[in-house]
């Protein structure tokens, strides 16, 4: 049981579709392990589709539907059978795992400093103006004291971390700001993995003069 | 057309006409309910995409829609959503994609937009929230009713318009923090926000 949700309002951008990749993809995870969210999103869903129906509409033209049920009845997968059968068989894959493969730790970690690692996975998301990254803290490591600039949006994709905050577990999600001074230590006997997203600010274009990481800033 | 007020109300443990058609498309193949289908739920999206500012792919958006809707129906559970929000995730999912796909220069997309926008679909045990999702959708359109214009508006212009809530703001030239509150007095109400939500 997850202690540690994403706001009612972010969520909603999510449901809107909204959000950026990154930070959908922060949520998704969540969601794949929080009920109480997954059912929070249900209720925003239905208020997009009702936000939907209200709104005026627009005629479709009249020849539309006829080239639907052709483009159905040329295209040979498009019979229900098939359909479910691909559909069950990629669901149970998790998103991250195609992003970054099975293993979490053998990923190529890059030593930062003491307890800590990093990945940057900022390439895997083109065009998306924030930095995504992995961290790594050693089981049962510290990361020196630090502070935040911009807005960062952290998910615990593996063991959990604590700080003066409280503990922050597996499909954990975190927002942290400028007004966040932390010191987290990894809990527990893994490595604590995470992955977050860094808002860019808006008036900085171009390399940021430091190396990301919630850990250590 | 229909509206808040004519839209048949999904009953508590019935499906409403919208939900049983689209059952009829998954498991029979059946054209007639596709059409109305398309019928009602066609207009809704091209106007979902000239919202959102896509009126030169809107007929474009609303032919991937309704594809998705047939190819996708056999997965239809009536348990778990309304026709019109699981029609509405489609819509939103395929918006999404098109943009993706006209943004991005090479074909390369690392991550698929359903990886990122689809919520995982096979929690069957989980009674609670299917029976959430169930009265969700009815509630959700008794409560809407009763929220003042100024929600509605800013509610609107999130899902239609696919704007952020700092955008809102910059549109209605009133603080961040309004269109924040705003929001979430009318997700209070549409009880979205549970007790132990610290917002």
């Amino acid at each position: 049981m997850n202690v540690h949700h994403p706001d009612t309002l972010t969520l909603m951008e999510f449901s809107a579709g909204n959000l950026s990749e990154p930070h959908a993809l922060c949520i998704r995870l969540h969601l794949d392990q929080c009920g109480d969210c997954r059912s929070r999103v249900d209720t925003l869903d239905s208020l997009g589709a009702v936000m939907m129906e209200s709104q005026p509409q627009t005629e479709v033209s009249s020849g539309m539907f006829d080239s639907i049920l052709s483009r159905i009845d040329s295209d040979a997968d498009l019979s229900g059978q098939q359909v479910t059968t691909v559909a069950k068989g990629t669901a149970r894959i998790s998103p991250l795992e195609k992003l970054l493969g099975e293993d979490l730790n053998s990923l190529p970690w890059k030593r930062q400093m003491g307890d800590v690692s990093v990945l940057d996975i900022t390439d895997r998301f083109p065009g998306q103006r924030e930095q995504v990254v992995l961290q790594k803290l050693a089981a049962g490591g510290k990361a020196p004291s630090h502070t935040h600039r911009g807005e960062e949006t952290t998910v615990v994709l593996q063991g959990a971390f604590a700080d003066q905050k409280g503990v922050f577990n597996q499909w954990d999600f975190v927002v942290l700001n400028q007004e966040d001074d932390h010191k987290p230590v990894a809990v527990g006997c893994e490595d604590c993995i995470t992955l977050s997203v860094l808002s860019a600010p808006v008036k900085l274009t171009g390399t940021f003069g430091r190396m990301l990481n919630p850990f250590i800033r | 057309m229909s509206t808040l007020d004519t839209k048949p109300a999904r009953a508590e443990g019935r499906k409403d006409p919208w939900s049983q058609l689209l059952e009829k498309v998954g498991k029979h193949q059946d054209r007639e309910a596709y059409h109305a289908l398309f019928q009602h739920f066609g207009p809704q999206i091209k106007y979902y995409a000239m919202a959102n500012g896509m009126a030169n792919h809107a007929e474009e958006l609303v032919q991937e829609v309704f594809v998705s809707i047939w190819r996708r129906s056999c997965l239809y559970d009536w348990k778990k959503a309304a026709a019109s929000t699981w029609i509405f995730t489609i819509a939103r999912n395929q918006r999404i994609d098109m943009l993706r796909k006209m943004q991005r220069t090479s074909a390369e997309m690392p991550v698929e937009t359903e990886d990122l926008w689809q919520i995982p679909g096979e929690h069957e045990n989980e009674p609670v929230t299917s029976l959430h999702r169930l009265m969700s959708e009815r509630r959700v359109r008794d409560s809407l009713k009763h929220l003042p214009e100024e929600q509605i508006t800013v509610i609107a212009k999130v899902y239609m318009e696919s704007k952020s809530h700092q955008m809102v703001a910059d549109e209605l030239n009133i603080p961040l923090g309004t269109v924040k509150s705003r929001v979430r007095l009318a997700l209070n109400k549409l009880k979205v926000i549970l007790q132990d939500q610290n917002v």
